[in-house]
């Protein structure tokens, strides 16, 4: 039996990785399972990815769970400032009723989670450092996420919509003064080339976004059972892989952007608070009244310690 | 080839009412979609001076001109048609006697016609499950994507119909086959 | 199946299915739902509105009817016979300023039309009659101008650069820089033909022409201005950090029709109507096909059909100049039937991999792949700017402008030779301008 499995990212992104450690398991497993794999947006849109995949039309795929936040605004969730404090934080949240209460949500949609995993981002300014909420005042920014633009907003910058490959020449000419994204975005438009500071994630970092690999849950139980654990183990082998690579992401961004020349900053545990006391007056406070069930899935987050 | 001659050559209605009516619809759907082109000029605009001279928030404007751009796209449709605006490759009809180009434009407007019933059918499927689920798009503006959705299963209606007119007027001679004119 | 045997099968049948006279994006379409049907089942069906939508939505598409409006509202006034009576009078000294004329007014009128039949038109429909008024040969008039209208596609803004930009990923306004001088090569290679051929046709008194007073130069320099203004504004718009190259677009359209109505008096409604008519048209027309082919090449991607050829093409090994010639050949071929952005979409994410892998800069590519696709537009059967010359001077035969053609695919042939000798033609002002890519 074949599984189609579709994502956005090229063949030598850590997410591609992932997706090609369970093909390769479960080929290994030799249970009559076969997982292809249709990179680089060969198949579908990013965002277009979750629709098939709750309709049987895709068996599998890796995205941003908060891509499908306008189906179950429940997910915008798995990209609020401040939420995720650092990796080892994330794989606990990963682990808890907050994720259970999500996955329920995903059973609706006839979605499952086979692999866990968060990835870090920061910020760059074009001109100047941004570690704190002060620093992005009257700036033209350009968010990755919804959350994110409420709080930038909040925080007084002006927010520009574009899409991720323009951030590269609207930097360069100027029509943005800083942008918000994941470290690997960041290294794979060349930002380093623009901009004159990089604030990475670090001890503490803001931006965490949840990129679980997911899959069809009645394609999974209409596999035979032997099927089921050779996809199960694959899966177990690759979280431990994707968490690893997910710290060195971040430093291997800093290294980048260090020998582009860029000046590195870093976010001191009081911006961090800074930006959250922000984030709890927008985005938090908005997420909250959109979202029936929104304090108690809040809540269920903030307990994770 | 038909349609890329800078006079507005359109289909032939004669005095067949359906035709008529057809024709009137498909003129409109062609002012919705113009006015739709230029609404997203306009606001493309407001966007620039608003994040270049008053260096403000920019949040639903791209959002909107994009949703705005593939209605006039859909809606369009049915006008193109009506104006034989759609590139073909008339190489062959062309080649053909009077009577083969006849069944050979029944033929291809036929399988167009079921082209655009398929699309019609899941287009107006797609539609009507973002309109149940209440499905917005993922941002600030979280607009309700069956209003930007429902240009499909319109635009494709109304295709469906000046399609549909077509194959009459071919059929009852009131118009040329892929509206060559005898040479 | 074998991928590449359907892959096979799936041309074949486009072919056919394009020769019955079905229109370009329903056939597309087609043949899509014949192979997703068979081999995916009817439940991939389901999918076909949310792709067919999901193509659309991309801002810089948008840029599309833009652009076409920016062409076709200034085609519809007296602009394009002012600029090329302005080139006229001032390049009379030059052996056959005429055709000469005619040839730099279509480049410039380039610089703002995104299309190529607008650009034909608004400069043919003038420039056709003159030139034969004063005994040009047919050929030569109605060739010079279907050549000069393709530029409109290479000279930026352009929009076969901006879906080549979507479909790779690449920086549009680094696209557009790179058409620049490529485009400016190009029309002297076609001035130099076209005074060649005048000088050949054995009539040489068309090589002097008339001569002008300084009143009469200075006189119709005022009538250029507006022009100038368009483009200065568009430029400055797109490089100076006032919007990014999709937005300018609209700035660029809004310039147009501001100017064609305060400027050349275009108050009527009826003739506004026109122009947003004729707009209306050919930007539908090309988001459809841009829709279809993005519906085609899901089907082509989930029969695994792209990603078999091309490993397939990885696999031979071949020198890399032979690999651009076959791909150069290939484009021909899908350029002579098909339309630029449906060829560019198709092809793009078939060829950009094994170019890159080749050694091939993909913005270099991109030029060679843009004139490749304006040598479609002025050859059978599916040649745009043929038709839209037919359309505006129907006393010359189809026959004798594609005749007259010919000559100019040939310069556009030695283009894309020097191009491959030369990449630099293309490569040297993007980097110039925005720093070396890595
Ligand atoms: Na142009
Ligand atoms: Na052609």
């Amino acid at each position: 039996k074949e599984l189609r499995l579709s994502h956005q990212w090229s063949n030598k992104d850590v997410r591609h990785k992932v997706a090609e450690i369970v093909a390769n398991e479960v080929a290994a497993a030799d249970v009559d399972l076969d997982i292809k794999i249709f990179g680089s947006k060969s198949l579908f849109k990013p965002r277009e990815q979750y629709r098939p995949l709750s309709r049987g039309q895709l068996d599998m795929t890796v995205l941003p769970l908060s891509y499908a936040g306008g189906q179950q605004p429940a997910f915008n969730l798995t990209l609020m400032p401040g939420l995720v404090k650092n990796h080892d934080h994330a794989a606990r949240l990963s682990d808890s009723p907050f994720m259970d209460a999500l996955e329920e949500k995903m059973a609706e949609d006839d979605v499952m989670v086979l692999v866990h995993g968060y990835l870090a981002g920061g910020f760059v300014g074009k001109d100047k450092c941004i570690t704190k909420p002060e620093d992005v005042k009257g700036l033209q920014t350009r968010a990755a996420g919804k959350a994110f633009e409420q709080m930038l907003a909040g925080a007084g910058a002006s927010i520009a919509s574009m899409a991720s490959s323009e951030i590269y020449n609207a930097m360069q000419t100027g029509v943005l003064n800083a942008a918000n994204t994941s470290s690997s975005s960041f290294v794979s438009y060349r930002i380093y080339e623009q901009v004159k500071c990089y604030t990475p994630a670090g001890d503490v970092a803001l931006w965490f976004m949840y990129q679980p690999l997911l899959m069809n849950k009645s394609t999974f139980e209409d596999l035979n059972e032997a099927q089921q654990k050779a996809l199960l183990d694959a899966s177990a082998k690759a979280e431990a892989y994707y968490l690893e690579e997910a710290k060195k992401q971040d430093a291997a961004s800093v290294k980048v952007f260090a020998d582009a020349g860029v000046e590195i900053a870093e976010m001191s545990p009081e911006d961090f608070e800074a930006w959250r006391a922000i984030a709890q007056e927008t985005s938090y406070k908005k997420f909250v009244t959109e979202v029936p069930d929104g304090q108690a899935l809040l809540d269920m987050a903030l307990a994770v310690e | 080839m038909a349609g890329h001659t800078p006079s507005a050559a359109t289909s032939h209605v004669g005095n067949n009412a359906f035709l008529r009516v057809v024709a009137a619809l498909s003129t409109l759907s062609g002012w919705c979609s113009a006015a739709m082109i230029v609404a997203a000029v306009v606001i493309t605009c407001q966007m620039i001076v608003v994040r270049f001279v008053l260096n403000g928030s920019t949040v639903w404007q791209t959002e909107a001109v994009i949703y705005l751009a593939i209605s006039a796209t859909l809606i369009g449709l049915p006008y193109v048609q009506r104006l034989r605006g759609h590139v073909n490759v008339d190489l062959v009809p062309l080649a053909l006697p009077k009577k083969a180009r006849f069944v050979l434009c029944i033929c291809t407007l036929s399988l167009t016609i079921a082209m655009v019933c398929v699309m019609l059918w899941y287009g107006f499927e797609f539609w009507h499950l973002a309109f149940e689920r209440n499905w917005k798009s993922d941002t600030i503006w979280g607009v309700r994507l069956w209003i930007p959705y429902l240009a499909l299963p319109v635009g494709f209606a109304l295709f469906l119909l000046q399609l549909i007119a077509d194959l009459v007027a071919v059929i009852l001679k009131i118009d040329q086959p892929f509206g060559l004119e005898d040479n | 199946m074998d991928p590449l045997i359907l892959g096979a099968i799936v041309a074949i049948s486009t072919i056919l299915i394009l020769f019955s006279g079905v229109s370009v994006a329903i056939g597309l379409l087609l043949v899509s739902t014949l192979f997703l049907l068979i081999f995916d089942g009817v439940r991939s069906l389901e999918l076909l509105p949310e792709i067919l939508f999901g193509k659309l939505d991309n801002f810089a598409l948008l840029s599309i009817p833009m652009f076409i409006i920016m062409g076709s509202s200034i085609a519809s006034t007296r602009a394009g016979a002012d600029l090329y009576e302005a080139l006229e009078r001032w390049l009379t000294r030059l052996p056959g300023g005429l055709v000469i004329s005619n040839l730099g007014a279509c480049a410039l009128f380039a610089a703002m039309s995104g299309s190529s039949p607008a650009t034909c038109a608004a400069i043919g429909k003038m420039g056709i009659p003159e030139m034969r008024k004063r005994g040009y040969p047919d050929g030569v008039a109605a060739g010079s101008i279907a050549a000069g209208g393709t530029l409109g596609i290479l000279i930026p803004p352009s929009v076969t650069m901006i879906v080549y930009g979507i479909a790779t990923e690449s920086s549009i306004g680094r696209l557009f820089l790179a058409g620049v001088i490529p485009g400016f090569m190009l029309v002297l290679l076609f001035m130099i033909w076209s005074l060649y051929s005048t000088w050949a046709s054995g009539n040489k008194s068309l090589l002097s022409t008339r001569s002008y007073s300084w009143k009469e130069k200075f006189e119709i320099l005022p009538r250029v201005v507006p022009f100038l203004l368009i483009i200065l504004g568009v430029l400055y718009a797109m490089y100076g950090g006032v919007a990014t190259p999709s937005e300018t677009a609209a700035v660029g359209a809004l310039m147009c029709l501001v100017i064609a109505m305060v400027i050349y008096k275009l108050w009527n409604p009826k003739d506004l109507w026109v122009v947003l008519r004729d707009s209306t048209r050919e930007s539908v027309m090309i988001l459809f096909i841009i829709a279809a082919a993005g519906v085609f090449s899901y089907m082509l991607s989930s029969l695994f059909i792209t990603q078999s050829i091309a490993e397939w093409i990885g696999t031979l090994d071949v020198n890399r100049w032979v690999l651009m010639a076959a791909v150069n050949v290939f484009l021909l071929i899908a350029g002579f039937f098909l339309p630029p952005v449906a060829v560019i979409l198709m092809a793009a994410p078939i060829l950009l991999p094994i170019i890159t892998a080749a050694g091939f800069d993909p913005i270099w590519f991109a030029v060679v792949l843009t004139i490749n696709m304006e040598i479609g537009l002025i050859s059978p059967p599916v040649g745009l700017n043929l038709y839209v010359i037919n359309g505006i001077a129907p006393e010359i035969s189809l026959k004798t402008i594609l005749m007259g053609s010919l000559p100019y695919v040939g310069c556009m042939v030695l283009a894309i030779i020097l191009l491959c000798l030369f990449p630099g033609i293309a490569t040297w002002l993007p980097d110039a301008v925005m720093g070396v890519a890595r």
